[in-house]
């Protein structure tokens, strides 16, 4: 059988016994000294593991790939151009914190990378406590312990690094800089990316990082490519000592983090924040924390709005009243009663749980929770082809999509961005809450909170299961690194979050002012307009909203596409005009049933009516994947600059509706439910 | 040694949500278990879920702690901190009952009391704030010490 051959190289920080490790592999007998600077030219050896002929290249120690003397020139050359298969970085056990810096900058070039933690023997003796499975879950590095001066663990690291130049695809860690840096690292990664001589030889984002981080060698490479002008002009824009000094705060401030994990001794103190980590980042436990406190949020935003909404209903009642009172116009009466306040009294009667919902999730944000949940959930969102990145966008959702949509501009490989946006609208965004809050209500009483929160669980797994789908067919490839970002935890003041909330929740005060109020409207005005051949006058109580009305015509049109659904055609009508905005299906509703403002009206008369729990099931459901809103059409359009992939989109969703509706209200009607 | 301590309390508390938990999750499936009424139990699945995720941070202190695991108290530190954050969940859920009945006088809310608010995460989480009082800063320090 012809033998693999694979080349490695041994980097690390000065006198970390790299050249001593070196000699172990491959028998040779290089000077080592306990003094750095020992090794400074590059040496090669040869070893046949198993069925793998391993060329080992012994390097001069280094501290960063930023070089500053020639032989760490010599180093991060070999490093970054001649790109061996594997670099095993040696890593001095006893003084992890400098060592891991250099680590970083590894992961960053998207070197697949082994760690020899070396020195085992001091550590140990000292009595520090290594987890070596914690340290390679925060790095996504593979960790071997050796005691090179005594050829111990040798075998396994060999081991290692031949299964890790086998793999295929690799997904690496890596620092985040913090939003203002990352801006400046996005903006440069555009402009490289286009000189695709650069960009095909070295990854663009470890480009950007190294300009501004000032490293001479790449701004040199920099000079003589095609994008030289625009990188200056970026560059010449900015502080560099700022940026430098900045960054490597940021990498020693991830290590900080990641260091109490991995090794308690290792750190002065034990802060809250470090015992926090050690629980939220737990493999096993990391996922059901982020549910239960997501559900803590959830409940507070599905209960506590309960007499909040009491006195908005109220408000909205006396608000019926003097509008009865005071206006005589018989036509003029029905806009405002049946239309403006029936319509906008529906979505409005919701604007608390929206607040608190704004409220919970800025709270999440701001104590610096979420960053961890992105933390925690990248490994599973690797495995269904998505980034940790991908996380907060989705989560995002939760409030509205389309900020959540261009927030996916923080994830710089294109087609993680395409996926994380075609499988945002399944995120259930707050304008689909009142849907199903009345729904719900009206259907299932004291379960109502449990089906909700299916209906978003529904809604998580169905983007979860569409990403997979999606990455595996039509946008093939593998997600790009995860930037880790993880801030000190800060307990977040009310007022900050307060702010937060409103400036989310007035939009949706906007929203109801504007588009759905133009929305009710329009549908008010097509259920007063008499049908053809029908003979009563414009806004005539015995028409309004019934089937003699225009809207009552529009909707017996479409009313075949939704009836294997169990709706009836003022569902239908509801659906498309939700298409507005999806609180308009709720407040069309309104209009269509002439509840006026009164939301248990329209409750009780569903459930009277022809509506059972099967098809609110049904409906909440729709509601949840089908056509999302035209706001969110509109950014997605934008973000992706493609009508194709749009369509593709609405298409989808709309489909996959209908058949969920469809098995839902078939099998239902078949085990008897609902009837 | 100051972790026996934490250890017991960890190992009840433990003991006590993941059991509850339980118990929710059955009542929220529509399983009769009998101790709803005497203990306040709500049928609520995913609420009964929550619990037990507290009760398996409290358990898998014991875990750690047993093994000498030092920093195995931040396990008993977080399932304080999330028991005290359920609690809140709780008490601001009776603070809602509160206004229903007294300032909106919802019909819904005839003849309620308070006690029909109480709920496991409440009087459970008394335990956790005593726990939390009682180590309060020497959860960092003592780790720091060792
Ligand atoms: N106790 C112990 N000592 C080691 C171990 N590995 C290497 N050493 C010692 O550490 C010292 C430095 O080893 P070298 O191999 O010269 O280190 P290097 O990384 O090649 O150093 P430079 O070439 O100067 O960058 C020597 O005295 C080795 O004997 C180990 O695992 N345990
Ligand atoms: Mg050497």
């Amino acid at each position: 059988m012809e033998k693999k051959k694979i080349t490695i190289a041994l980097a690390g920080n000065p006198n970390v016994g790299k050249t001593t490790l070196f000699n172990a592999i491959t028998g040779a007998r290089q000077h080592v000294g306990n003094w750095p600077g020992v090794t400074v030219e590059k040496k090669t050896g040869k070893r046949t593991y198993k069925d793998t002929e391993v060329e080992v290249v012994d390097l001069p120690g280094t501290y960063s790939l930023t070089a500053y003397s020639l032989d760490e020139v010599v180093a991060r050359d070999y490093v970054v151009e001649e790109k061996p298969d594997v670099v095993v970085q040696i890593v001095d056990a006893t003084n992890l914190e400098r060592n891991l810096y250099l680590t970083t900058q590894l992961m960053e070039l998207g070197s697949k990378v082994v760690i020899a933690l070396n020195m085992w023997d001091l550590a140990e003796s000292r009595g520090d406590k290594i987890d070596t499975r914690k340290m390679e879950d925060f790095l996504e590095i593979p960790v071997v312990k050796t005691v090179a001066n005594r050829a111990e663990g040798i075998d396994a690291l060999l081991e290692e690094v031949v299964r890790e130049a086998d793999k295929g695809e690799h997904h690496e860690h890596e620092v985040s800089y913090g939003d203002d840096i990352e801006k400046k690292i996005i903006e440069l990664e555009k402009i490289v990316g286009k000189d695709s001589a650069l960009s095909g030889k070295y990854p663009v984002r470890w480009l950007s990082v190294k300009l501004l981080d000032g490293d001479e060698n790449i701004l040199e490479k920099i000079e003589g490519s095609s994008v030289a002008t625009q990188v200056n002009s970026v560059l010449s824009a900015i502080k560099k000592e700022d940026y430098e000094a900045a960054m490597a705060e940021k990498r020693y401030e991830t290590i900080n983090t990641v260091l109490p994990q991995v090794c308690v001794k290792c750190v002065k103190e034990v802060t809250f924040s470090d015992m926090i980590d050690r629980v939220v980042t737990n493999k096993y436990l990391g996922i059901p924390v982020f549910l239960a406190m997501m559900w803590a949020a959830f409940e507070v935003t599905f209960t506590v709005a309960t007499p909040l909404m009491e006195f908005v209903d109220m408000f909205f009642g006396w608000l019926a009243g003097v509008v009865a009172q005071s206006i005589t116009n018989p036509v003029l009466g029905s806009l405002l009663g049946d239309g403006i306040v029936a319509g906008v009294g529906a979505v409005m009667i919701f604007l608390p749980n929206i607040l608190l919902l704004f409220l919970m999730i800025s709270l999440l944000e701001d104590s610096g929770y979420m960053a961890r949940a992105a933390f925690v959930m990248d490994k599973l969102m690797y495995k269904i082809g998505l980034n940790g990145r991908s996380f907060i966008p989705l989560l995002m959702g939760f409030g509205c999509n389309v900020p959540a949509i261009m927030a996916t501009r923080t994830i710089e490989d294109e087609k993680d961005r395409l996926v994380t946006i075609l499988v945002n609208p399944f995120i259930s965004c707050g304008a689909r809450l009142p849907v199903y809050l009345m729904l719900a209500g009206a259907f299932f009483g004291r379960q109502a909170g449990t089906v909700i929160f299916g209906i978003y669980i529904l809604g998580i797994i169905v983007a979860i299961l569409s990403a997979k789908l999606i990455r595996g067919t039509v946008v093939k490839g593998k997600p790009s690194p995860f930037i880790m970002e993880l801030p000190p935890y800060r307990l977040p003041t009310l007022k900050a979050s307060a702010i937060h909330m409103w400036e989310k929740g007035s939009i949706y005060l906007k929203k109801a002012g504007t588009i759905i109020l133009a929305g009710v409207v329009f549908v008010w005005l097509l259920s007063a307009i008499p049908a053809p051949g029908v003979d009563a006058a414009f806004a005539s109580e015995e028409i309004l909203g019934t089937e003699d009305s225009l809207v009552g015509v529009l909707g017996h049109i479409i009313e075949p596409l939704v009836a294997p659904l169990g709706f009836d055609w003022k569902v239908a009508v509801a659906l498309v005009f939700g298409f507005i905005a999806k609180e308009i299906v709720i407040g069309s509703m309104g209009v269509l049933y002439g509840t006026g403002e009164d939301e248990d009206a329209l409750a009780e008369i569903l459930t009277a009516g022809s509506m059972t729990p099967l098809t609110a099931l049904g409906l909440m459901v729709f509601t949840l994947l089908y056509a999302p809103c035209i706001a969110c059409v509109g950014v997605v359009k934008k973000e992706t600059g493609s009508w194709k992939w749009t369509l593709f989109m609405v298409a989808y969703g709309t489909t996959l509706a209908w058949i969920a509706a469809f098995l839902i209200f078939r099998i239902g009607t078949a085990i008897g439910w609902g009837l | 040694m100051a972790n026996t301590n934490k250890m017991i309390f960890a190992m009840v508390a433990g003991i006590l949500y993941v059991v509850f938990g339980i118990l929710k999750m059955l009542e929220g499936l529509g399983i009769e278990t009998g101790l709803a009424e005497s203990l306040l139990i709500p049928g609520d699945f995913f609420g009964g879920f929550c619990f037990v995720v507290i009760g398996s941070v409290f358990l898998y202190a014991v875990k750690e702690l047993s093994a000498g695991v030092h920093m195995g108290v931040s396990y008993v530190y977080v399932g304080i901190l999330m028991s005290l954050v359920f609690m809140a969940v709780y008490l601001l859920v009776m603070g809602a009952d509160l206004l229903m009945f007294y300032a909106v006088k919802s019909e819904d809310y005839e003849g309620w009391r308070i006690i029909d608010s109480m709920r496991p995460g409440i009087y459970l989480g008394l335990l956790s704030l005593i726990g939390y009082f009682s180590w309060k800063d020497r959860f960092t320090t003592e780790m720091t010490n060792v």
